[in-house]
C-alpha cells in the first residue's frame, strides 16, 4: 500500500500551500463519508454479533429497545457445551483448515522452488498441467472425486476433505511461490552454492526471509478457502462427527440438529465462524494485497 | 534427494539464465543431471496431488458422462445420451437461465461499486487504510456464514430486514422473501453485491498501485477534473485489473451454490436453483450419475474458457 501513500501524499501537500483550509474541510469530510461508508459494510456484521446474544425468543419476536436487557450467553453456552455440542464441528473445521494451509503450503514451496529456480525437460509442460488444475472448478468434478474418495476409503473423512482442499488450493499456491522464487536473486542463491548448502538447506535457511511473504499469502488463501467452504464438505461428508462448522450450521439452519429450527444457535454458531476469518486477515493482511497483486485469485 | 550431491544444482538460476531458450535435448552434464532430478522431486508432490484430485477427476467425469452409471452395478456405455438429454432437462434449463440471469444482475453492481470504493480508499488522507478493511470485511467473512445470517433476518414479522424496511415504510414486516422468485433474487443478489464489491475493491486497488503519480501530476496541470482524470488516466491503465475483476466475479456467479441452498433452497419449487445446485442435486438427490457429470462437463467448459482468458490477460502483461 505504501507504493500509493507516498505519491499521493506528495499532492496532499501541495494543495495544502494552496489552501490549508479547503485542505482541511475536504478531510473532515472525507473522514466522515468514510465512517458512513464503512458503517455500512461493518454495521450489520456487528449487529449479528449482538443479536447473537439476544435468546432465541427474543431473536424471533420482533425487536425493541428491551432486548438489549435480555443479552446473554445462553446460545454460546447451548452450543459450546451442550449434549449436541458443535465444539467438535469447530474442531473439525480449524483441524481441516490449519492441516490445508500447512499442506499446499509446504507442497506449493517445494514445487514453486523447483519451478521457479531448476531447469529441467518437461517444467513447461507441467507447469501448463498445473495451470490446468486451475481452470478446474471443483464445484464441478465432485461427482467423479466422490466415488473416487468412496473407492480410497476417504469419503466421510477428514482427511479426504483435506487432501482435495489441498489439491484445490495448490495450483495457485504454486504460482505464487514460483513468481516469488523465480524474484530471488541469483547471487544470494551462489552464496549459498559456494558455501556449500545442499538443496533443502539452500531452501530452508538461505531463502527463507525472501520467501516467507509468498509462503503467508499461499498459507491465507487456503485457510480461508478450506475454513469457509461449504459445497465440497456437504458432499462428502455424511456422519455429523465429522462435520465441518458450515456443514454443522446448516443443520442448525434446517433444524435437523437441536430438535427443531433455532436462529438464537444459529447466529451465534455463524458468529463462531466469523471470528478466525477476521483473526487470520487481520494478521496476515498485507500478504492478502499481494495475492490479489499477483492477478490469479479465484473469486 | 541425495543432500551433498545436488549442492551445485541450482547454480543456474532463472534470472541467470534469462532469454537463453531451453535446451530441447537430454541433460548431458552431470550436473544438468542433478539439476533435473532435484527439480523433477521438488515438484512431484504437487503432480500427484493435482492429478489425484482433480485431473483425474475431471477425465473420469468426462468419461462417467458417456455411461449409464449407477451407484451399485454395472454400467454401459451410451454414448452423449446423457448430453443429449441435457436439452430436454427443463429444470437444467430453467438453472441455467437463473445463473445467467443473476450473473447478470449482479456483474455490473460488483463492478461500479467496487470501482468507486477503490477510487474512495485509495487516498492518503486519514482513515483510508482502516476504510479498506471495514468494507473488505464481509468477503473475508464469507458468504456462507452470511448466508445463514440473511437467512435469520429476511425471516418475516422479526428478521431485521423485514423490520428496518416496515419502520421506513418501503414492505411489510411480514414479507416472505423466499415464497417468491423475485423477492428471494433481489435480497441474494443485495447480499452479493454487498459482499463482493469489497473483493472487486481491492483487486483494482491493487492495480491502481501500478499507475504512476506523474500522469495525475501532468493531468492535474493541464487542469483536467476528477472524471477526466479517472477517464483518462486511471481507467485505461486499469484495463487489465477491470477484465480480472470481471472474470473472478462472473466465474464466481456461474458457481454460485451457498447462498441459493442455504436461503432459498432452490424454492419456490426449483425457481432458484443455480446451476451447481442442480448438479449436486441431480447426483445426491436423484442419483443420476451419468446425467450429473454431463452437466459437470458443460459447467467445466463454460469456465475454463473463462478462466483461460484470465491467464491470457495475466500473460499479455508479462511483456
Amino acid at each position: 500500500m505504501s507504493e500509493v501513500v507516498a505519491p499521493a501524499r506528495r499532492r496532499g501537500e501541495r494543495s495544502h500551500r494552496v489552501g490549508g483550509r479547503r485542505r482541511q474541510t475536504g478531510t473532515v469530510f472525507y473522514v466522515t463519508a468514510g465512517c458512513l461508508i464503512s458503517a455500512i459494510f461493518v454495521v450489520p456484521l456487528l449487529w449479528e454479533v449482538l443479536r447473537s446474544f439476544e435468546p432465541t425468543q427474543e431473536i424471533t419476536s420482533p425487536p425493541s429497545l428491551a432486548i438489549f436487557s435480555h443479552l446473554g450467553i445462553e446460545n454460546y453456552r447451548s452450543l459450546l457445551v451442550g449434549s449436541d455440542d458443535v465444539v467438535r464441528n469447530v474442531v473439525n473445521s480449524l483441524v481441516v483448515s490449519l492441516a490445508t494451509a500447512l499442506l499446499t503450503t509446504v507442497i506449493a514451496t517445494l514445487a514453486g522452488y523447483g519451478f521457479g529456480r531448476f531447469r529441467f525437460r518437461g517444467s513447461g509442460v507441467v507447469f501448463a498441467v498445473v495451470l490446468v488444475g486451475f481452470m478446474v472448478p471443483f464445484q464441478a468434478v465432485l461427482t467423479p472425486l466422490f466415488l473416487e474418495l468412496h473407492d480410497l476409503h476417504l469419503l466421510n473423512s477428514l482427511v479426504g476433505l483435506w487432501l482435495f482442499y489441498t489439491a484445490f488450493n495448490l495450483p495457485f499456491g504454486i504460482y505464487i511461490m514460483r513468481n516469488t522464487f523465480a524474484q530471488v536473486p541469483d547471487e544470494i542463491v551462489d552464496a549459498a552454492r559456494v558455501d556449500g548448502a545442499s538443496v533443502l538447506a539452500t531452501l530452508t535457511r538461505v531463502l527463507r526471509a525472501i520467501v516467507m511473504p509468498g509462503i503467508a499469502t499461499s498459507f491465507l488463501f487456503a485457510f480461508l478457502f478450506a475454513w469457509t467452504e461449504f459445497l465440497g464438505a456437504l458432499t462428502f461428508l455424511t456422519s455429523s462427527s465429522v462435520y465441518t462448522l458450515p456443514v454443522a450450521l446448516s443443520n442448525v439452519e434446517t433444524g435437523t440438529t437441536y430438535g427443531g429450527v433455532n436462529f438464537g444457535y444459529l447466529t451465534a454458531g455463524a458468529v463462531i465462524a466469523m471470528v478466525p476469518c477476521v483473526i487470520v486477515y487481520a494478521a496476515l493482511q498485507r500478504f492478502y494485497v499481494r495475492g490479489l497483486l499477483s492477478g490469479a485469485v479465484k473469486g | 534427494m541425495s543432500g551433498g550431491a545436488v549442492a551445485g544444482a541450482e547454480t543456474r538460476g532463472h534470472r541467470g539464465r534469462a532469454g537463453v531458450p531451453a535446451p530441447r535435448r537430454a541433460p548431458r552434464t552431470r550436473r544438468e543431471r542433478l539439476e533435473a532430478r532435484a527439480g523433477w522431486a521438488l515438484v512431484s508432490p504437487s503432480i500427484v496431488l493435482v492429478a489425484v484430485f482433480i485431473l483425474f477427476p475431471l477425465g473420469f467425469c468426462v468419461y462417467i458422462s458417456l455411461t449409464n452409471w449407477p451407484l451399485i452395478g454395472p454400467y454401459h456405455f451410451i454414448g452423449l445420451a446423457n448430453y443429449t438429454a441435457l436439452p430436454h432437462n427443463s429444470v437444467f434449463l430453467q438453472s441455467i437461465v437463473f445463473t445467467l440471469e443473476y450473473t447478470g444482475i449482479v456483474t455490473i453492481p460488483i463492478l461500479v461499486f467496487g470501482y468507486l470504493l477503490a477510487v474512495f480508499v485509495r487516498s492518503n488522507r486519514p482513515g483510508a487504510s482502516i476504510f479498506r478493511t471495514c468494507v473488505f470485511l464481509p468477503y473475508i467473512v464469507g458468504l456462507t456464514t452470511l448466508s445463514f445470517l440473511a437467512e435469520v433476518e429476511l425471516q418475516p414479522g422479526y428478521g431485521t430486514v423485514n423490520v428496518v424496511l416496515a419502520k421506513l415504510h418501503l414492505a411489510s414486516i411480514n414479507t416472505i422473501w423466499v415464497q417468491n422468485a423475485n423477492l428471494a433474487l433481489v435480497a441474494i443478489c443485495v447480499l452479493v453485491v454487498w459482499l463482493a464489491s469489497g473483493f472487486t475493491m481491492m483487486l483494482l486497488l491493487a492495480g491502481m498501485q501500478g499507475i504512476p503519480e506523474q500522469l495525475y501530476e501532468s493531468a492535474d496541470v493541464d487542469g483536467a477534473t476528477w472524471w477526466e482524470k479517472e477517464r483518462m488516466v486511471t481507467i485505461p491503465l486499469l484495463r487489465r485489473s477491470i477484465a480480472l475483476s470481471l472474470i473472478i466475479s462472473v466465474v464466481g456467479s456461474v458457481l454460485a451454490f451457498n447462498q441459493f441452498y442455504i436461503i432459498t433452497d432452490g424454492g419456490p419449487g426449483t425457481s432458484t436453483v443455480s446451476l451447481v445446485m442442480e448438479i449436486y442435486e441431480t447426483f445426491n438427490t436423484a442419483m443420476h450419475v451419468g446425467a450429473a457429470s454431463a452437466m459437470a462437463v458443460v459447467l467445466v467448459v463454460v469456465v475454463g474458457l473463462i478462466t483461460f482468458v484470465q491467464f491470457r490477460i495475466l500473460r499479455s502483461d508479462d511483456v
